[in-house]
């Protein structure tokens, strides 16, 4: 099975990895993900604060790529990237005016009905078929985790269909379950990072970042497993500083989804690039790769 | 928590409000100051009294100076949780988003103004390219905040900033998660020619430069 795949750019760059992970977890699981041609930007946070138009156009350009080529489905890791690019989609099917108009200056038209994914939906996909169950070679014994989705993978600023519950989603813990790991239930899952406001406004992000710590330790977490890239950055680079300044001692390493899955499925720590984490995260996933199935 | 009193400018409040309404798409006056939105809103402890609902309550009172300039509206982080649990479906974050927008066209210095330069070179570094490049992205937006602090003479400031940066920076490059090529879209006229069009008519002005 192929489906499109929209990187975004931080898949690109600081988080190069989450790329790398989300390709061998899905070919394994037999999707290829079929990058788009010549994507661009989605204005991420930042259109909506600065420009409505660009906010809906930058995205569109992408969803006629990836209708021209054929697909009907596209998967977006970000969570950022796949919130603009969902809401803009609803929008200029709402605005046939503001679609032509659009639509009129791409050389890749958009006509509807491109189905946008996040990785959730996609892996919840291949679990429901029955693709993962026999690639599963590890068990995890020690791996005490809570899932954390933060705000953009659930709310939205437009009436969106959701595929999940907006206060407390499961599709991780849906994830984490077929794995055998049990996901320790707590109040932050969907409460913000602040990762938008990390470089410009660092004491709001760092004491956002301190509640979701406080509450992970206190329901006696290990780990915190995470799908967007933005809050896996935010919440692994800055722990250090958000720590200090809430007094914690403790430690806790930020995993994507990807990497949890990867390790059940008997890949390496090093394969999968844990070890360009900020916090240690290696030591934990080794731990586990002994203990077989 | 008690704050400033907020001014009540009938000759404001009408010509304000739907501004902001139709602007943001947001039902202002379906609010019926529940508090639904004040009691979840992740920023409650950096803003004080400026409570989503407070928010409405000053725009629809006309105040609106107060409404382009308080804490709220520089603070808050796009999160849409006051939206999502608003019983009449109140998006406070796009009035946050609106009013930071209105505050730049009026040319009103941003209360934060990192925030504004952020975002701002954001959209021009993806406009720019078509792809955001996180070093000339960030490269650009400490340029402005140098500019703006050399200007108000913080030299201390400018220091402290880079320092800041430059940690975070080299503890990235141990961890290769610095990003050495350069990404462009051969696309990106496309969106640059249709974003000039827009501009050119009436009643949309420009907001960023590509
Ligand atoms: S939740 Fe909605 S109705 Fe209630 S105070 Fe907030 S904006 Fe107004
Ligand atoms: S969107 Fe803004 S106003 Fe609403 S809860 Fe989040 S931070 Fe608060």
């Amino acid at each position: 099975m192929e489906i499109a795949y929209y990187p975004g750019c931080s898949l690109k760059q600081s988080s190069a990895l989450y790329d790398i992970q989300s390709r061998r977890i899905f070919s394994e699981l037999g999707v290829e993900l079929k990058e788009i041609e010549d994507w661009n930007c989605c204005g991420a946070t930042s259109a909506g604060k600065v420009d409505d138009f660009l906010a809906v156009a930058m995205p569109a350009r992408n969803i006629g790529i990836a209708e021209a080529a054929g697909y009907r489905e596209i998967v977006i890791p970000c969570s950022a990237c796949y919130s603009r690019t969902l809401v803009a989609q609803q929008r200029l099917e709402g605005d046939a005016r503001l679609k032509a108009e659009i639509n009129g200056a791409f050389a890749k038209k958009m006509n509807g009905g491109l189905k946008i994914s996040s990785i959730l939906e996609v892996l919840l996909g291949r679990i429901a078929a029955g693709a993962l169950e026999p690639k599963l070679k590890r068990k995890f014994r020690r791996l005490k985790p809570v899932c954390y989705y933060g705000c953009m993978q659930t709310r939205f600023p437009f009436t969106v269909p959701v595929p999940d519950d907006v206060e407390n989603p499961q599709g991780m813990e849906t994830v984490l379950g077929a794995l055998g790991v049990k996901a320790i239930d707590w109040s932050h899952k969907t409460f913000c990072c602040g990762a938008s406001a990390a470089v410009n406004d660092p004491e709001t992000s760092l004491n956002l970042m301190g509640k979701i710590m406080k509450d992970a330790l206190l329901r006696g977490a290990n780990c915190f497993v995470a799908t967007c890239p933005m809050c896996q950055l935010n919440l692994d680079a800055h722990q250090d500083a958000f720590c200090r300044r809430s007094g914690i001692e403790e430690r806790l390493p930020v995993f994507f989804i990807t990497e949890v899955v990867g390790a059940a499925m008997g890949i390496s720590p090093e394969a999968l690039q844990v070890d360009r984490h900020f916090i240690d995260g290696t030591t934990l996933l080794k731990e586990l790769e002994g203990d077989e199935r | 928590m008690t704050g400033p009193l907020l001014e009540f400018r009938p000759e404001q409040a009408k010509p304000l409000l739907q501004e902001v309404m139709e602007r943001s798409g947001q039902m202002l006056t379906a609010c019926y100051q529940c508090r639904r939105c004040a009691a979840g809103c992740t920023v409650a402890d950096e803003t004080g009294f400026f409570t989503p609902n407070i928010l409405i309550r000053t725009v629809i009172l006309g105040d609106r100076e107060t409404a382009l300039s308080n804490p709220l509206v520089w603070k808050c982080v796009s999160c849409y949780t006051c939206g999502t649990r608003c019983p009449n479906d109140i998006q406070t974050a796009r009035i946050t988003e609106t009013l930071k927008k209105m505050a730049k066209e009026a040319h009103i210095a941003p209360l934060q103004p990192k925030v504004a330069a952020f975002h701002d070179s954001f959209l021009e570094s993806g406009l720019r390219w078509g792809r955001v490049n996180e070093m000339e992205f960030m490269g650009v937006y400490e340029m402005k905040n140098i500019i703006r602090e050399a200007r108000a003479r913080n030299y201390e400031a400018i220091v402290d900033e880079l320092k800041t940066q430059a940690k975070l920076g080299m503890a990235m490059f141990r961890l290769k998660r610095m990003h050495a090529g350069f990404m462009t879209t051969k696309g990106r006229k496309e969106i640059k020619a249709l974003y000039r069009k827009t501009r050119k008519k009436p009643g949309v002005s420009p907001r960023v430069n590509p």
